[in-house]
């Protein structure tokens, strides 16, 4: 490990020594308005093409250029592009206010050049979505949803109709990093995936890595979904929220003295008034709701010292009184330290708990009985940005986390028959440290070259058996506290190029390796908050996925329209199963109810959009195959993921109508899930059982749906502005499949049925009042 | 349990957010992989015919009506050695009289059928004691009409032996008519207890005045898995659960169905 610390600091000794005399511009670009940083925001040399540079996610960006006259260029989506003379002859700070866009006019602003970003950076199968887009875009209920918008993007997946759950190139839900402000969001969804835990008030930046992962991330297998809040208003005291058919939202925000500014939203539904009027007695003595509160304070000392505190709480509550009730959620906290070195170095030291947990009640005289679960993680962090010269910047860091995972404790209450029972807490650290640089190799080609070496160390105490092909426990041994269980060490490398073939055209490829040590076992496809994380341990090893990825880029119209076709392969290893009758409650052998294969994921990724404009959009397609090879499933073979879709189109329009209307729209049209249907029936203890042959031989059929939202702005107001938006879910009211489900027919005796259920078949309209003063 | 409450979640959840849900009954082509040969083989320790029933299954499309297999050699060896050959008797259904199973010995069934031969082991547990059936109300519903009636829900107690693992299947018949829900139970969590295991069903629904009759079996752990893996399988369940598939049986090689070696005691109750 201590080498892979050495290399940067090699290169920086190196590379200075022969480096030819520059200076450097850096400072930070934020929104005029708000004082809100801006983060992708790009600064370029006029006069030297193949100067770009980006901000990093706190607004900081760094260049460099011989002495000389320049131009300084920087350009953001939907910001006016600012021009700025510059005379470089030793090394300064330039910050940035820059204002956002006239929707209206911007036809006539693309002339302005917007920037070729895409084009030009190695990264790949990354995409960001501004919250304008997300708050557009049409959702069922009026719910804005970061998670539901970006599984309209080519390769991400939403695992079934109205579900936050998604699957990203083939990778199963648990193998996307979720990450809101750094910290690691376990359980991204309310009410079982209906809604995500993001409220998009609260949203500043989103952005989804579906490969070519920097070597900065690293932890799971399949993507990073990097959500950053915003850090408040730091001109001006606002207040804004909504009311909506299912909850309300009010977030405020404003600035704390000169240097700091403050950012506090919540958002609750209130469904539990709506069973209020139920007939039902079970339903109106029930309770169903959930919150969340998003809070971020920063305070910048001086140019080159700045604190950010964020926080995250969420909570779920569902129960039927006297029988049954629960509660589940996520709670983070970041602590973020910046510190500027120089002009070329930037720090950031993060200091991260994170945690989610469960808890169950059943209230029956018997079985009085608690359940709980929790996941925690301390994390520490130190990352480093080094502008080492006009054509090189680097990222190394070094990342410690602690997890503790208490997967199960059952705790009887008085006349319950049911026996307390603690399953073994387990422990553990990911430690990690990395390294890439971003290498301006000509004026065409720019690689990104990166090392991540990662690290899982199981620790004591607890009792750890080892289980054979077949479940059974072949050997126990006992450890003590701290002492090493199992030790496992990754090397990830991660690589992307892109060679411009124009101006406005490119060609990229990437490849990177991928690990990850933490696994949900979920063996049902709904967003459960039951779920139960485990370690890489003595019977679990760590998860590897290669991917493998060539694409082409190209930009029309003076960068205002972006197309790009990508094709990935993926081969997974280690990837885990049930067996058939798993038992992973209160299970102390979690282990010994699972399988061990592999997998495989290739596709071609299709993705056109418009950045500007009265109207923009996207239409993204996707063809792929996503499969999983299991010796104890299948006979062994190959079987459809049931995530396998072969087909999976996107379309995403906006319209500006004018001045107070605006127009958007979704159609989404997918291949259905790979499921397993019967072959044949036979009877045992007189039930009628169904018999199967493959495994997901069968697919469920397609969905197709199309969604329409108008919003509608107020008048202007000095003081004030409101807003009305009015959404329809499922305009043509298609009956898109859920389940499919097998059973006996309750009209002809002695007869069996397949049984369809749609849970949204007929078009859900909603309504939603935002305001702002 | 865990699947009980999930089921409850979804249940709520899916009932309050999508009042509009609708189900359809759709007509799915599918594969046919009938003619299989299934096994079903009890052995109790109640004194009585010991029986084995051998069908094949049928494509799903089919009424519920399963071709016997007839012609197959089938005994059954006790783990002292000695055999006990079936003799075929209508309908598939191969018997033997005067053979009581004994806790604590291990059985293997053998049968030879269509040039192929199969073998089951399992064995048979010590039995824990049914020793009431109790009723209480349940959820409460319309029952249209405006007629408000309180489902009941019929409790077994039992008391479960410490220090050994213990697993049950318990059989329900309403005024005679099967439950097709699977109840299977272990001591996981009330290992020792004095247990009341609530069969709560989504199939009959039970009111005051029904005669409900219990069947409680001890089963070995392999037949626990087999019973569990369908329970969990169940179509009542939530949705996406696991992966349907047969479930891992005792009989090799594979073929559909089981072969048990259980206890067996029955009670009956009339609901108040």
């Amino acid at each position: 490990m201590k080498y892979i610390i050495l290399i940067p600091v090699l290169l920086i000794v190196f590379s200075s020594a022969f480096a030819q005399k520059k200076f450097t511009i850096s400072g930070t670009i934020s929104d005029k308005s708000t004082g809100e940083t801006l983060i992708g925001a790009t600064v370029r040399i006029k006069e030297l093409p193949q100067s770009g540079v980006a901000t990093n996610s706190y607004g900081f960006y760094s260049i460099s250029a011989p002495q000389g006259l320049y131009t300084l260029l920087v350009t953001y989506v939907g910001y006016e592009t600012v021009v700025r003379p510059d005379s470089l002859s030793q090394n300064h700070t330039v910050n940035f206010a820059i204002s956002q866009q006239n929707a209206l006019n911007e036809v006539v602003i693309s002339s302005n050049r917007p920037n070729n970003n895409q084009i030009v950076s190695p990264q790949m199968g990354l995409e960001k979505l501004n919250m304008s887009q997300i708050n557009n875009v049409p959702v069922l209920m009026g719910e804005k949803d970061i998670l539901k918008t970006i599984s309209l993007l080519p390769g991400i997946k939403s695992a079934t109709e109205g579900n936050t759950g998604f699957y990203v190139r083939g990778g199963a839900s648990d193998q996307n990093l979720i990450l809101l402000d750094e910290a690691t969001v376990y359980n991204a969804s309310h009410l079982l995936g209906f809604f995500s835990t993001f409220n998009s008030d609260a949203i500043k930046d989103v952005s989804i890595y579906k490969g070519g992962m920097p070597a900065e991330y690293g932890g799971r297998l399949s993507s990073v979904l990097d959500i950053k809040m915003n850090n408040g208003n730091s001109k001006d005291f606002t207040v804004q929220g909504g009311l909506g058919l299912i909850s309300s939202r009010i977030k405020f925000e404003g600035p704390m003295g000169d240097k700091g500014s403050f950012m506090v939203s919540g958002r609750r539904t209130y469904l539990d008034l709506l069973l209020k009027g139920s007939k039902d007695t079970t339903l109106s003595n029930s309770t169903l709701n959930f919150y969340d509160l998003n809070a971020k304070f920063n305070y910048r000392f001086n140019d080159k010292n700045a604190i950010y505190i964020s926080g995250y709480f969420g909570n779920d509550n569902l129960g039927i009184q006297d029988r049954f009730g629960s509660n589940w959620g996520n709670t983070t906290t970041t602590l973020r330290y910046n510190h500027i070195f120089s002009n070329r170095l930037f720090s950031n030291t993060s200091v991260i708990y994170s945690n989610y947990g469960y808890t169950m009640e059943n209230f029956s005289t018997q079985n009085n009985f608690k359940s709980t679960s929790q996941i925690t993680d301390l994390n520490l962090k130190q990352d480093f940005q080094y502008s080492l010269s006009d054509s090189h910047s680097l990222k190394f860091g070094i990342n410690v986390l602690h997890h503790t995972i208490a997967p199960g404790n059952i705790t009887a209450n008085g006349t319950s028959n049911t026996n307390n029972k603690d399953v073994e807490k387990r422990y553990g650290f990911e430690n990690a440290t990395y390294f890439s640089d971003t290498w301006k190799a000509s004026p065409k080609l720019t690689v990104e070259y990166g090392l991540r070496l990662s690290n899982m160390i199981l620790l004591g105490p607890g009792t750890f058996n080892t289980y054979d092909t077949n479940g059974n426990t072949i050997s126990s041994n006992s450890y003590g506290s701290g002492s090493l269980v199992k030790n496992y060490l990754n090397l990830e490398p991660r690589f992307s190029a892109s060679y411009q073939l124009s101006e406005a055209s490119s060609v990229k490829a990437s490849f990177n390796r991928n690990t990850q040590n933490i696994h949900l076992l979920n063996n049902s496809t709904t967003s459960t908050p039951t779920a139960l994380y485990v370690m890489s341990d003595n019977n679990i090893k760590p998860e590897i996925a290669d991917q493998m990825s060539v694409g082409w880029f190209k930009n029309f119209k003076d960068n205002a329209f972006e197309f790009s076709a990508e094709l990935y392969y993926k081969n997974l290893q280690n990837q885990i199963d049930y067996r058939d009758g798993a038992q992973l409650n209160a299970n102390q052998d979690v282990a010994s109810q699972l399988t061990y294969g592999s997998g495989r994921a290739y596709g071609l990724e299709l993705f056109l959009k418009k950045k500007y404009g009265r109207f923009n959009g996207w239409i993204g397609y996707t063809l792929s195959k996503t499969e999983r090879q299991f010796d104890s499933i299948n006979n062994g073979d190959y079987f459809p993921a049931s995530q396998d879709r072969t087909h999976d189109l996107s379309v995403v329009g906006i319209y500006k109508i004018n001045k107070r209307w605006s127009f958007s729209s979704t159609f989404i049209y997918a291949t259905g899930n790979a499921v397993s249907y019967p072959t044949g029936k036979y009877a045992v203890n007189g039930i009628t059982t169904f018999s199967y042959s493959e495994r997901n031989g069968y697919r469920l059929p397609a969905n197709n749906r199309l969604d329409i939202a108008f919003t509608l702005e107020g008048k202007e107001h000095k003081k004030y502005h409101s807003s009305w938006n009015f959404g329809l879910y499922n305009v043509y009211g298609h009956k898109n499949p859920y389940t499919i489900t097998f059973q006996e027919s309750e009209t002809k005796m002695g007869t069996t049925e397949a049984l369809q259920t749609s849970i949204f078949p007929t078009p859900i309209p909603s309504i939603t009042w935002n305001f702002k003063f | 349990m865990k699947n009980y409450n999930n089921s409850i979640l979804f249940v709520l959840t899916i009932g309050l957010l999508c009042l509009t849900a609708c189900e359809e009954v759709i007509d799915l082509k599918l594969d046919d992989a009938s003619g299989q040969l299934v096994i079903e083989g009890s052995l109790t320790n109640a004194s009585g015919p010991q029986m084995v029933k051998l069908t094949k299954n049928i494509p799903f499309t089919s009424t519920n009506i399963y071709p016997p297999v007839i012609g197959a050699v089938v005994t059954v060896q006790a783990s002292s050695g000695v055999s006990f050959p079936l003799i075929e008797g209508p309908a598939g259904t191969y018997t033997v009289n005067g053979l009581a199973g004994a806790p604590g010995s291990t059985y293997t069934l053998i049968v030879k059928s269509g040039g192929h031969t199969y073998s089951a082991a399992s064995t048979m547990p010590n039995a824990v004691a049914l020793d009431s059936l109790t009723s209480k109300d349940g959820r409460s519903g319309n029952t249209g009409g405006g007629n408000i009636s309180v489902r009941k829900v019929v409790t077994a107690h039992y008391q479960d032996p410490p220090g050994v693992k213990n697993q049950y299947l318990f059989l329900v018949y309403v005024n005679g008519v099967q439950v097709k829900n699977v109840f299977a139970y272990d001591d996981n969590l009330t290992d020792g207890s004095h247990v009341g295991a609530d069969l709560r069903q989504s199939d009959i629904d039970v009111y005051v005045g029904d005669t409900v009759k219990v069947e409680m079996l001890c089963i070995d752990k392999q037949i626990y898995t087999y019973w569990f893996a369908l329970q969990q399988q169940d179509a009542h369940g939530p949705s996406g659960s696991t992966a349907p598939a047969n479930p891992p049986t005792n009989i090799s090689p594979a073929a559909l169905g089981y072969f048990s070696a259980h206890t067996i005691q029955t009670k009956t109750i009339v609901v108040k």
